[in-house]
């Protein structure tokens, strides 16, 4: 039988002390994280939990890149570069994970959980670095052909 | 509860940067379990002489009376006892009036009993599952406000009287003393201090080195080390109490047994490696499969191996920077980095999961820490892709730009050449050139469009040149009102207008969301106030050189206006296109099948037929003969 909705139970049951130690600690974790006033910060924080939420309960990584796209798109329009983004994103599942650690400390399914977040926070890293590398590919394109076409203005 | 072993106990105190004398004075008395931190106080060196004193009064009373009253009465009398000595001291000399000294004491009374008692504000605190607690609150002036309510918290930490004591030894014969009794559990890490240390490091500084695992003796030490990084301003003492732990930390477990483990495990780890095609890999390409092996998958092996046993990331982060810097660098692909990564992470999955089929517990620690490490090599490379992002956008800005300065005269003249066509149907077509150059949607926030050097000459024209562009506009032309408004705003713009532009996209393709219309028509009348702009900048009576300027502001703000709406909708969009692409995929699937299936119909029908029909075309053996 799939442990999967126990585990994402358990992972709704720590998400408050989750958000609450990310609050208390987020200057600490991350500097783009600890320049944010609190409601922003717990609407942010709120957002990413509230996904890493979902992600466990469905495993969809189609959903997880979308919602990934999302955070790094909103977050750009408010001047964060994407490696605070990753950063922050990384802090968040790490801080999650390690919350799980302790709260389960001994027990079969506070180890489960635990590996299951730093999983999630692993693929979640590696996203971010997918979506950045082909944002990367477009812009190299774009020089490449704006290069083009000054050469060929010049003749 | 069950504990292995004794407490252990450390404690160290160090002059500080600053001070000549240290008034601070420690009591490490382990026939009794006493500890206790001093921090002596008033001129003329009676400071030392108050801790002093009361450490031998509070020290002998405990000696004394131990057997003779409970543990928490025993340690509030000895602090008492403690006061009516420095306090008398103090009457008896005229040079040492007005000495104190403050405490924190901790009276062990089994490993799992203690109490702690303080009066001034040297401080307890308690390490328990990770997290730093205080467990005294500091007896100065400040506090008693904060705890009548009549000062808040931010206003205590800017207060000019913040360090002066409400309570001290010394002051007068007989101080209230608090005191707190408190289980330990295994683990547990108390921490006394005197104020030369919580006022020179941070919470979470001390939080960390009093939970790395380390010894007592080494923490009491390196907390100390803090604090002088810190400025050490002040006399700086520590104790360090610690419970036995029931079990090794897993941090311990994963330092000592997991690191060993790991290392252990190399060949399978490098086997694996090499059979995941790691040799094949293109970044490695030009060296043979044993180098390729050896400085690439033995490197992040130690590497891992090294940051283990430290409890650190720096070996895995430096090990992916010098990996992909210099790839990346001469123009190589993030599939070749991510394709090796891959491989490197399906061999440390392997040896982890031989690891755990052996010991369970030993396998999930490590499977923990070594998923962390592939995170911190993600870290790693997601920082250089960024800053690779960052260089290639700002040549791109720097491309764009030369090609729109050359652009503006042409776009000048062209759409006076316009003008004159519209006018009179004299004279050549112009070719349209600048108003259909594509708009690239980038931003750049640290990159302002309009410097705030702007002249008031050039900013009065970019106003009227929208005056006469809202002046050409049909009254139903909404949109494009919005937008030439928007323009303006983004143009003029002083405070680098990259978040002008991005509130601007938010309110116009907010209004596009609403009515439900889709962002066609946005684009079109981003297109339709581009084209009217660069149009209207020539009816404008200002010198050549000015109308140039105008053009630049006012078409960069529009590119900023095209990236900062793009980003939106790209982000609004993105959930739905994944959609589609999966949808497409399906369909594409379908489609395939659906073809397979019509083959193999065509197929059966022609066998079918040779077999009952053996006139028909293709033959008795069903070979087509057309």
């Amino acid at each position: 039988m799939s442990t999967v909705p126990t585990l994402a139970r358990s992972y709704e049951a720590l998400r408050p002390k989750v958000l609450q130690r990310l609050l208390e600690l987020r200057s600490t974790l991350d500097p783009s994280l600890g320049r944010l006033d609190d409601p922003t910060a717990r609407a942010q924080i709120g957002a990413v939990l509230d996904h890493l939420g979902n992600f466990i309960v469905t495993g969809d990584l189609g959903l997880h890149r979308a919602f990934l796209h999302t955070f790094l798109a909103m977050r750009a329009a408010e001047a964060q570069s994407p490696a605070s983004v990753l950063a922050m994103l990384v802090a968040i599942g790490d801080t999650a994970a390690q919350v799980a650690q302790e709260e389960g400390a001994g027990s079969p399914m506070g180890a489960e959980l635990t590996l299951l977040l730093t999983r999630v926070t692993a693929s979640t890293a590696r996203g971010v670095n997918d979506l950045i590398a082909e944002e990367l590919a477009r812009r190299v394109g774009q020089h490449t052909e704006l290069t083009k076409r000054a050469r060929e203005g010049k003749r | 509860m069950t504990q292995q072993g004794p407490i252990r106990i450390a404690g160290d105190s160090h002059l500080g940067k600053v001070r000549t004398t240290n008034e601070d004075t420690l009591i490490i008395e382990r026939r009794v379990g006493l500890y206790a931190v001093l921090d002596g106080m008033g001129g003329a060196n009676a400071g030392d002489v108050a801790s002093q004193l009361a450490l031998e009064t509070i020290r002998d009373f405990v000696l004394d009376r131990r057997t003779t009253l409970a543990p928490r009465a025993l340690l509030e009398a000895a602090i008492v006892a403690g006061s009516t000595a420095v306090f008398t001291a103090a009457q008896q000399h005229r040079e040492r009036h007005g000495m104190g000294t403050t405490v924190v004491a901790c009276l062990v009374v089994d490993p799992t009993h203690v109490v702690v008692a303080h009066v001034g504000d040297s401080r307890a605190y308690l390490l328990r599952g990770g997290r730093l607690q205080t467990l005294t609150r500091d007896h100065t002036i400040v506090e008693e406000l904060v705890g009548r309510g009549l000062l808040t918290a931010e206003e205590a930490e800017r207060h000019p009287y913040k360090n002066v004591l409400s309570r001290n030894l010394g002051a007068r014969a007989e101080p209230r003393v608090d005191l707190l009794e408190l289980e330990l559990r295994p683990g547990d890490r108390l921490l006394l201090c005197s104020d030369g240390l919580y006022g020179y490091a941070s919470a979470e500084a001390i939080q960390y080195l009093l939970g790395s695992g380390d010894a007592p003796e080494h923490v009491a030490r390196d907390l100390i080390d803090l604090a002088l990084r810190g400025g050490g301003g002040d006399n700086v003492s520590t104790i360090v109490i610690e419970t036995p732990a029931a079990a090794p930390s897993s941090t311990q477990v994963v330092r000592t047994r997991g690191a060993l483990a790991w290392w252990q495990s190399r060949q399978r780890f490098l086997q694996v490696a090499n059979d995941g095609g790691l040799t094949r890999n293109p970044i490695v390409r030009g060296l043979l499969p044993h180098e390729a092996i050896e400085l690439v998958a033995l490197s992040l092996c130690q590497a891992i191996y090294h940051d283990l046993e430290k409890s650190t990331g720096v070996n895995v982060w430096t090990f992916a920077q010098n990996l992909a810097a210099g790839w990346f660098e001469r123009g190589g692909d993030w599939k070749a980095v991510r394709g090796l990564i891959d491989i490197l992470g399906a061999s440390a999955r392997s040896v982890v999961d031989d690891i755990r089929a052996g010991d369970a517990q030993l396998g999930f620690l490590l499977d923990v820490a070594v998923s962390r490490a592939l995170i911190v090599v993600e870290l790693a490379l997601g920082g250089l892709l960024a800053e690779r992002l960052r260089q290639v956008d700002g040549d791109l800005i720097e491309l764009h730009t030369t090609a729109v300065d050359t652009a503006e005269h042409e776009t000048i003249e062209m759409y006076e050449l316009h003008e004159v066509h519209e006018l009179t149907g004299e004279g050549p077509r112009p070719s349209e050139r600048f108003i259909d150059r594509p708009t690239i949607p980038f931003l750049r926030p640290d990159r302002p469009i309009t410097s705030s050097g702007e002249s008031a000459e050039v900013l009065n024209a970019i106003g009227k040149t929208i005056t006469i562009a809202r002046g050409r506009l049909s009254p139903r032309a909404e949109l494009v009102a919005q937008i030439l408004v928007a323009l303006e705003t983004v143009a003029t713009d002083n405070g680098g207008n990259f978040a002008a532009a991005v509130l601007a996209a938010r309110e116009l393709y907010g209004v596009r969301s609403v009515d439900n219309a889709g962002v066609t028509p946005l684009y079109d009348a981003l297109d339709k106030a581009r084209i009217l702009v660069a149009s209207s900048v020539h009816q404008i009576r200002a010198p050549q050189a000015i109308r140039v300027r105008v053009l630049r502001a006012l078409s960069t703000a529009h590119q900023r206006l095209v990236g900062a709406t793009t980003g939106l909708v790209l982000e609004a969009v993105g959930p739905f296109s994944e959609r589609l692409r999966e949808v497409q995929a399906v369909t594409n699937e379908l489609h395939d099948a659906v073809a397979k299936a019509e083959r193999l119909r065509a197929d059966l029908e022609r066998r079918f037929a040779t077999i009952v029909d053996p006139s028909l075309p293709w033959g008795a053996r069903g070979t087509t003969e057309w």
